[in-house]
């Protein structure tokens, strides 16, 4: 894989790296600076990836690494899980609202936190096959892991949200 | 309705067994508003799925990581180089006179119809009462004798007219073969 031209290259990633990188620091600011780092990095070393097959596949890999040695540093991440998590409610709300919208909007947010209190390897693998379509093999690719290590990691954070969804089907939002 | 098809892909969903494509559809038929009870509380989930695809960085970072890149490196990347002195051409150099005198000429047209419309005007008007008309001669023999005279020129000039416009001799000069 050659590497011409930042601007048509690589910067057109810059979004997907942005999304994995917020999945796995639940944090903006940090993702922001992680896909930074990240082509960056592959900028400059740009002229040694003759190997790589897939551009895309090596940022979302070099991305992931960034973010997990991010992660690595903070001692404290639960910490920073609540920061993310300011302004979404904390509880489910139990009574159901009038508005249909809102319980919808309500519904999402609560998902979105399913989806953060997975562990990160979950989290990264859902991220990458429901939110950006990689298949299994892509997937596989990107984290450095088995195909079948991405299908019991997959099958597990959807069996795991399907257990929240059961709960709330039997004590209401 | 039957969504039994629906319930299966669900199904194999939770299991890990779907592909994309599959996912996609799931993504699709939870995307409607209407959607039967049993199913619709997963509506949530796939939504979720599709607006977090959506999420995408501020328009200020292209910006500043291309800048990063062009100190860096000096590859034609990092856009196309700013030069501080660059050639003007004679209409450039020229703008500021013409603007000036397009000022002074809308301020002289400004003026001139306000000095016409508060000044008067009247100088132009005509006057269709012919029992206004006033005589403007004193010996009416010279003035027939004045008139007759400039009939005269007017015959004249007309007789030479139809010669000159004449089609026969016209048509003769055309048809006399040229020699």
């Amino acid at each position: 894989m050659k590497i011409e031209n930042f601007r048509y290259d690589l910067l057109p990633l810059k979004d997907k790296l942005f999304r994995l990188a917020l999945r796995i620091t639940l944090h903006r600011q940090e993702a922001e600076d992680i896909v930074q780092d990240t082509l960056l990095k592959v900028w400059s070393k740009r002229h040694e990836l003759a190997h790589v097959e897939s551009l895309e596949a090596y940022c979302l890999t070099v991305c992931r690494n960034l973010a997990l040695d991010r992660i690595a540093l903070k001692d404290n991440q639960a910490e920073r899980l609540e920061a993310h998590e300011n302004g979404v409610c904390h509880t489910p709300d139990v009574a159901p609202t009038a508005d249909e919208r809102m319980e919808h909007d309500e519904r999402m947010k609560w998902v979105a936190r399913l989806f953060s209190q997975l562990p990160e390897k979950q989290r990264s693998v859902m991220q990458l096959r429901d939110i950006e379509g990689l298949t299994v093999a892509q997937t596989a690719a990107v984290m450095h892991i088995s195909e079948a290590d991405v299908k019991t990691t997959l099958c597990r954070a959807r069996q795991t949200i399907r257990e929240q969804f059961k709960k709330i089907e039997n004590y209401g939002l | 309705m039957d969504y039994k098809y629906i319930e299966q892909l669900l199904e194999r969903y939770w299991n890990a067994e779907t592909s994309p494509q599959e996912e996609a559809m799931l993504r699709l038929f939870f995307a409607q508003s209407e959607l039967p009870a049993h199913l619709a509380p997963f509506k949530a989930l796939f939504d979720y799925q599709a607006t977090q695809s959506a999420v995408s960085l501020g328009s200020d970072f292209d910006q500043r990581i291309c800048q990063q890149i062009g100190e860096a490196d000096t590859e034609p990347a990092s856009g196309p180089a700013t030069v501080a002195a660059r050639p003007i051409t004679w209409s450039e150099r020229l703008r500021p006179l013409f603007n000036a005198a397009a000022i002074v000429a809308i301020i002289a047209t400004v003026g001139a119809a306000a000095q016409y419309s508060f000044g008067g005007g009247n100088e132009a008007t005509w006057d269709y009462n012919t029992a206004n008309y006033v005589e403007t001669y004193d010996n009416p023999q010279a003035a027939l004798d004045e008139t007759m005279e400039a009939f005269k020129i007017i015959g004249d000039g007309l007789k030479t007219a139809t010669a000159a416009d004449d089609t026969m001799s016209l048509n003769a000069i055309i048809k006399t073969p040229i020699e």
